[in-house]
């Protein structure tokens, strides 16, 4: 098995790579992430659908999830055919393949954070307050970034427990 | 937790239970002789009397989540704390790799990764998504499968109900088939592990050292 040594690498090459790293996560976290398609939130939500119509388990499970493309087709096997962002959809489901999204949101494994998405909705957080109003957004973007400092405010205002094993584990 | 030591027959069934549930990286034989190998539970044997007549005692040992933990205070950077349910909880990000608490501990029950964790191909594959992947440089202990606790409490919260007694079964326990092992909330009188623990039979493991330890081990009877 091959292992390197982290103790071997010196302290000016260490601090070059942390500090490449964070200037790196500070791009991606501020870039535009491209999606196969143009995806429109705010047109979906303007007809009346709600966030946990499409990503499902906001409110019961701990990931919201990504809609199937089949679910996709429920309505535009019919709808809006005609438009461009809607025929790659239709391409993908004709391909029997998934539309391959790319994450917006998310924390890196380093972080060791296990986010639940159901006890935050049933405590009555809007989904704006993370993920901003995407009832005037079209394709998602990273609006609003997490630190440790985001949640923990939070959770002292609303007496939610702050202790460490809460959400590290 | 209770530990019945008349049922455990050493079968390892919670050993390998808890590699696959808290992600354990695997050991080759050379890092396993610098006593590098990640086990957060282990079956220790006795032998007792001569031969022929002889008996061997299994012990499973894990981290005994004690009340007036050895870890605990050594630690510089309070990685490693008792939470408000008693668990003696073990904070990767917090952790920077000082070895005190493992060297500290008794029970030899903390694991310090060296290196990044390696898995042969497709064992990644099975990595639980409820458990983190520990880096180089920190500690890791028994956490008494706090992924579970979690859970059930979380899942008990949106019910509006209370956690029923033995709802939270950490892989260990689940996994034994001689039902050796009962984990349930030592605060509630009527749990069945705190009948346990107060039977007759309990003993702690080196309950001389006044540690508080939350593992009690039924003895065996005669």
């Amino acid at each position: 098995m091959l292992r390197t040594d982290p103790w071997s690498e010196g302290l000016p090459k260490r601090c070059a790579r942390i500090t490449a790293l964070f200037l790196l996560h500070a791009a991606l976290s501020l870039a535009a992430v491209n999606q196969p398609v143009q995806f429109p939130h705010n047109t979906h939500m303007k007809l009346g659908l709600a966030c946990v119509d499409c990503h499902t388990g906001a409110d019961i499970r701990a990931a919201a999830g990504i809609p199937s493309v089949t679910k996709c087709m429920l309505c535009h096997a019919k709808l809006a055919t005609n438009k461009p962002e809607v025929k790659k959809v239709i391409q993908y489901a004709q391909k029997g393949e998934e539309i391959p999204w790319r994450r917006v949101y998310g924390f890196s494994s380093d972080a060791h954070v296990k986010f639940r998405h159901a006890p935050h909705f049933e405590a009555n957080i809007s989904c704006a307050t993370c993920h901003g109003e995407m009832s005037q957004e079209t394709v998602a973007v990273r609006s609003i970034d997490f630190t440790m400092g985001t949640c923990l405010t939070c959770h002292r205002q609303r007496k939610a427990s702050q202790d460490c094993a809460a959400c590290h584990y | 937790m209770a530990i019945d030591l008349d049922r455990c027959t050493g079968c390892q069934a919670c050993v390998a239970a808890c590699h696959a549930e808290n992600n354990l990286p695997l050991s080759d034989p050379e890092s396993a002789a610098k006593g590098r190998a990640f086990h957060w539970i282990r079956v220790d044997r006795y032998y007792e009397g001569e031969f022929p007549s002889i008996r061997v005692k299994h012990m499973p040992v894990l981290c005994q989540q004690c009340d007036e933990a050895p870890c605990e205070p050594v630690c510089p950077v309070y990685a490693t704390y008792r939470n408000d349910e008693g668990l003696n909880v073990q904070v990767y990000n917090r952790c920077v790799g000082t070895r005190y608490c493992a060297n500290n501990c008794p029970y030899s029950v903390r694991f310090f990764n060296w290196f990044d964790p390696v898995w042969p191909e497709p064992l990644p594959l099975q990595h639980n998504p409820d458990v983190s992947i520990r880096m180089t440089g920190v500690m890791e202990k028994c956490t008494f499968c706090i992924q579970r606790i979690q859970r059930a409490e979380r899942d008990a919260a949106s019910e509006h109900r209370q956690v029923a007694d033995g709802e939270i079964q950490p892989a260990c326990v689940q996994s034994c088939p001689a039902e050796a092992m009962t984990f349930g909330d030592l605060n509630d009188p009527e749990s069945k592990v705190s009948r346990l623990a107060a039977s007759g039979r309990a003993t702690r493991l080196l309950e001389e050292l006044g540690t508080k330890s939350k593992v009690f081990y039924l003895e065996r009877s005669e």
